[in-house]
């Protein structure tokens, strides 16, 4: 197992100093350990994440991988602080998120949630300003800045000409793109995707990672991705973070991490890792078990 | 003695010339008129039913839905409900005095005519001695003390001939069931146990302190009561309070059942604090002593 | 049109409603009082002991004035716990709280205490005291270590409210047989002319409840998002939750103090505002405070004068309007959604 703190891979997407040295990390996890008050949550061990460390420079794309219940969604329910770590620091730009307030922590950091409750009332636009509410929470409606805010983040995903429909009319992929907007409307410093394609099919799946390069590229954003689809990950993340039972497996360049020894330790089956001939990514299947009819 | 008193300072209040009079009703309140009433709501039955046994009908200008005797009655408008009279109508009629009971109004009305600055005078009446000062206090506020005589002296004499013709039997137990189903009786607070007793009867429900207890079935039946008397509610339109006797037949151990001494009757009248009182006494008693009146 | 301007003008229907309303149940009557004598006693140009002055200005217009703040009070506590819980056909009766305010009225004019200004504290007092039981016992059995579970919120609500109109039937069935009739009358809901000073106090509270949710609005809209993403969204939801649930409680109590539980406003009311202006609750919580005095004083003039001089009561009006409405409810727009 390696923790490796390592720098984002050499590309001028990240930041750097002017005198060329690395900049201070915009997430720091700090030996952070968390356990669900109910014992049935975690399947395996008394901690559902332990002694977690590593960082996430800005402006880096980070993707978050590994099998059922490794502890992926505790780590943004962490992150966001959804719940507190029950040992260890999460910090946010060197200062603890528990310090933070709500709507501060809420102006930095935006969530893509992986579903939205069902019946959701509200049209694409309502949707959407809400992004605004951490930016203004006292005020009662949003402001003619909060609605230029807002239809520039419908523009960016492509959702502009949807604004008056209600979400329950858009289609999955409509809608994924409608969340993506409302968070790109909070103007945060950190974006946080759960499953972002899930649910979606080749072309909104295609869609989603031209967009996340598009947001991480031009505005430059950090990204934190939480995916099943490892090719996803790996095409897009500039570096990839892979989960165990709650504990840091790997860490390190899609390259280092996707190999085949430890995503088969990890996921217990049997992989097969080619190289993408145009990114020149790694590219993983499963060895699909012996056909039957195979000469 | 003292009623007679108390009565004979109202009357003497009452016909002093015009200005405010202080009055105590029997609630023993101070009630402040500015003269003698002249347009009254009476929002209990029985006060209307006296009212117009002793020929006021005249300073009455409004009663209440359940004002049913004498049918004359209806010709005067109705304010609605004991429990909830319309304000606006009472209101228009201009009454000059109120007159309200604990027993079957409500403490809000009284409270809202409170506010209005209409007089409101409260009568309570558990005993036939009561029925008789309430007559008098009638009397008084209307002007007819005069006729107050002949009603209650009408009403005492049939009472005491009831008395007399049973004073020589031997008293039986009395069940009177006010309602069956929950069983509702009368308790020692109320007319009707001193109406059983002046009828020659024992009711087994009489030592209970509150006016009308909750009994349960097997107490009453417990306690064995030669004569039983259902009071039935039913009028002619509708069945809903109908005494049922067929659901006593089974209890064959009570000496009532056994004896066939179970009756039911419209007893309306004793439920009321008025005038027809002694008929109500004396078809009691010919249930409890059908010997003394052959 | 932006949102605020929307409001303004939904308000601005509503509030003109509102007028016609109020000048309609100010001039029917039973009295018989004719339009010129009714706007002579508003005028202050009669009598103070005129039948117009007393029946215009001491019995008809407080009425109305209660009415006003009792549909208000009670459309925007429906507002308050659809939003709260997410679900649309919440209202204060299903949440167990209007049992509770209306347990402790019971009691206490069982202990009798009436509506005089020192009494109506008392009496007031209790109901809130009732209130705030009901929806203690609910929240404690909701309540999870992320806050409110809504779901059980919902399903303690109904087994809250079935215990409480079990007890008010006990103490019902032990009350004095003589003042049975006054307490199932109050049960089924009544505007009674209330004295100034009471007025003041039930306006006060009322108020209080409207600002607390009102303030609130904003943040309901957040909590459909669900309650996790609410809070990655800078909402304190556990305190919103709370707060929202007081202020719902406060209303429900102080109406059911001073008027008896009356039900179907808090649904009927939010429901047919949803229709015309969509699921916003800062559009929802300040139209319904008005929609409500419009409904519930329509609803009362009903009841006052449809079979004159006797009164319906107004709880009755309300459920004949909203039964049957609830049922069409559920049989378009839920269908699928329950």
């Amino acid at each position: 197992m390696t923790t490796d703190r390592g720098l984002p891979a050499g590309d001028a997407r990240a930041a750097r100093h002017r005198d060329g040295s690395a900049p201070a990390p915009l997430v720091e996890f700090d030996d952070v350990s968390f356990a669900y008050p109910h014992p049935a949550a975690q399947p395996g061990g008394r901690f559902s994440l332990a002694n977690v460390s590593f960082a996430i420079g800005p402006g880096e794309v980070l993707g978050v991988i590994g099998p059922n219940s490794a502890g992926k969604t505790t780590l943004l329910r962490l992150l966001t602080r959804v719940v507190r770590p029950a040992r260890g620091d999460v910090r946010l730009d060197g200062c603890p998120v528990g310090a933070l307030g709500h709507a501060e922590l809420a102006r930095q950091v935006a969530v893509v949630p992986q579903e939205m409750p069902r019946p959701f009332p509200f049209s694409v636009e309502q949707l959407v300003l809400m992004g605004r509410y951490p930016h203004a929470p006292a005020r009662f409606f949003e402001s003619e800045e909060d609605r230029a805010h807002a239809r520039a983040a419908m523009e960016a995903t492509g959702v502009l000409h949807l604004a008056a429909l209600p979400l329950e009319q858009l289609s999955g992929g409509e809608r994924q793109r409608a969340v993506l907007a409302r968070a790109l409307a909070q103007q945060p410093r950190l974006l946080v995707l759960d499953e972002p394609t899930s649910h979606l099919d080749l072309r909104y799946q295609a869609e989603t990672a031209a967009l996340l390069q598009r947001v991480n590229g031009q505005r430059g954003m950090t990204v934190v991705l939480v995916s099943h689809d490892l090719n996803l990950a790996a095409e897009v993340c500039d570096r990839l973070l892979l989960l165990c039972g709650g504990r840091v497996a790997r860490i390190g360049t899609p390259a280092e991490v996707l190999r085949r020894e430890a995503l088969e330790e990890v996921f217990r089956c049997a992989v097969v890792v080619d190289v993408n001939p145009t990114s020149g990514r790694p590219l993983v299947r499963v060895a699909w078990p012996e056909s039957r009819t195979r000469r | 003695m003292r009623l007679a008193l108390a009565a004979l300072a109202l009357a003497l209040a009452m016909t002093s010339p015009a200005g405010a009079l202080t009055v105590r009703d029997m609630l023993g309140r101070e009630v402040v008129l500015a003269g003698p009433p002249a347009r009254i709501v009476s929002l209990v039955p029985s006060v209307t039913e006296i009212v117009f046994s002793l020929g006021a009908q005249d300073r009455l200008v409004g009663r209440t839905d359940f004002c049913d005797y004498p049918l004359r009655v209806r010709s005067k408008p109705s304010v609605g409900g004991m429990v909830n009279p319309n304000l606006e109508t009472l209101v228009a009629l201009k009454p000059d005095l109120v007159i309200g009971t604990d027993e079957g109004n409500r403490e809000e009305t009284f409270r809202q005519l409170e506010r209005l600055r209409i007089p409101t005078y409260l009568v309570h009446a558990n005993r036939i001695a009561e029925t008789v000062d309430l007559i008098t206090r009638v009397g008084a506020l209307t002007g007819h003390q005069a006729d107050v005589p002949r009603l209650t002296g009408a009403m005492l004499q049939r009472v005491e001939a009831v008395r007399r013709a049973v004073a020589p039997f031997r008293r039986p137990r009395v069940l009177y069931v006010l309602w069956p189903d929950p069983l509702i009786v009368p308790g020692r607070t109320s007319m009707l146990t001193e109406l059983i007793e002046i009828a020659g009867g024992e009711s087994i429900t009489a030592a209970d302190t509150d006016a009308y207890p909750r009994f349960s079935l097997e107490a009453a039946v417990t306690r064995a009561p030669e004569v039983i008397i259902l009071a039935d509610h039913s009028t002619g339109a509708s069945t809903a309070g109908r005494a049922a006797p067929e659901k006593w037949q089974r209890l064959v151990s009570v000496p009532a059942i056994r004896d066939g001494r179970l009756h039911s009757a419209d007893l309306s009248v004793l439920h009321r604090y008025g005038p027809r009182v002694p008929e109500g006494l004396e078809t009691l008693a010919r249930m409890i002593h059908p010997e003394a009146f052959r | 049109m932006s949102a605020g301007r929307r409001l303004a003008l939904a308000l601005g229907v509503l509030g003109f409603a509102l007028l016609a309303v109020t000048a309609l149940a100010l001039f029917v009557g039973s009295a018989g009082l004719s339009p010129a004598a009714v706007a002579r006693a508003l005028a202050g140009r009669a009598g103070p002991d005129s039948i117009e002055s007393v029946v215009t200005l001491q019995l008809r217009l407080p009425r109305v004035l209660a009415a006003v703040l009792a549909g208000g009070g009670l459309a925007v506590a429906g507002v308050a716990f659809q939003g709260l819980t997410r679900n649309p056909l919440a209202e204060p009766a299903v949440l167990g709280v209007s049992s509770g305010a209306a347990f402790g009225v019971v009691l206490a004019q069982i202990f009798g205490l009436g509506l005089s200004t020192l009494q109506a504290l008392g009496v007031t007092g209790f109901a809130f005291g009732g209130a705030l039981l009901a929806a203690g016992v609910v929240y404690l059995i909701a309540a999870m270590p992320g806050g409110l579970s809504i779901q059980t919120l919902l399903l303690a609500g109904v087994i809250v409210g079935i215990f409480f109109t079990s007890a008010i039937t006990v103490l019902i069935s032990v009350v004095d047989f003589n003042r049975l009739g006054g307490v199932v009358h109050w049960l089924l809901g009544n505007l009674a002319p209330i004295p100034p000073a009471s007025l003041g106090l039930f306006g006060l509270l009322a108020l209080a409840g409207f600002w607390i949710v009102v303030r609130s609005a904003r943040e309901l809209n957040l909590l459909a998002l669900g309650e996790e993403a609410a809070v990655q969204l800078g909402v304190d939801a556990a305190r919103l939750k709370r707060r929202v649930f007081v202020a719902a409680a406060l209303l429900t109590g102080t109406v059911v103090a001073f008027t008896g539980p009356i039900g179907f406003v808090g649904l009927v009311v939010p429901h047919v505002l949803r229709g015309a202006l969509g699921q916003d609750n800062r559009l929802l919580v300040p139209t319904a405070l008005v929609a409500g005095g419009i409904f519930l004083l329509a609803a009362d003039t009903v009841a006052r004068n449809v079979v004159a001089p006797a009164e319906l009561s107004v709880g009755v009006i309300t459920s004949f309007c909203g039964a049957p409405f609830f049922v069409y409810l559920l049989r378009t727009r839920y269908r699928s959604n329950l």
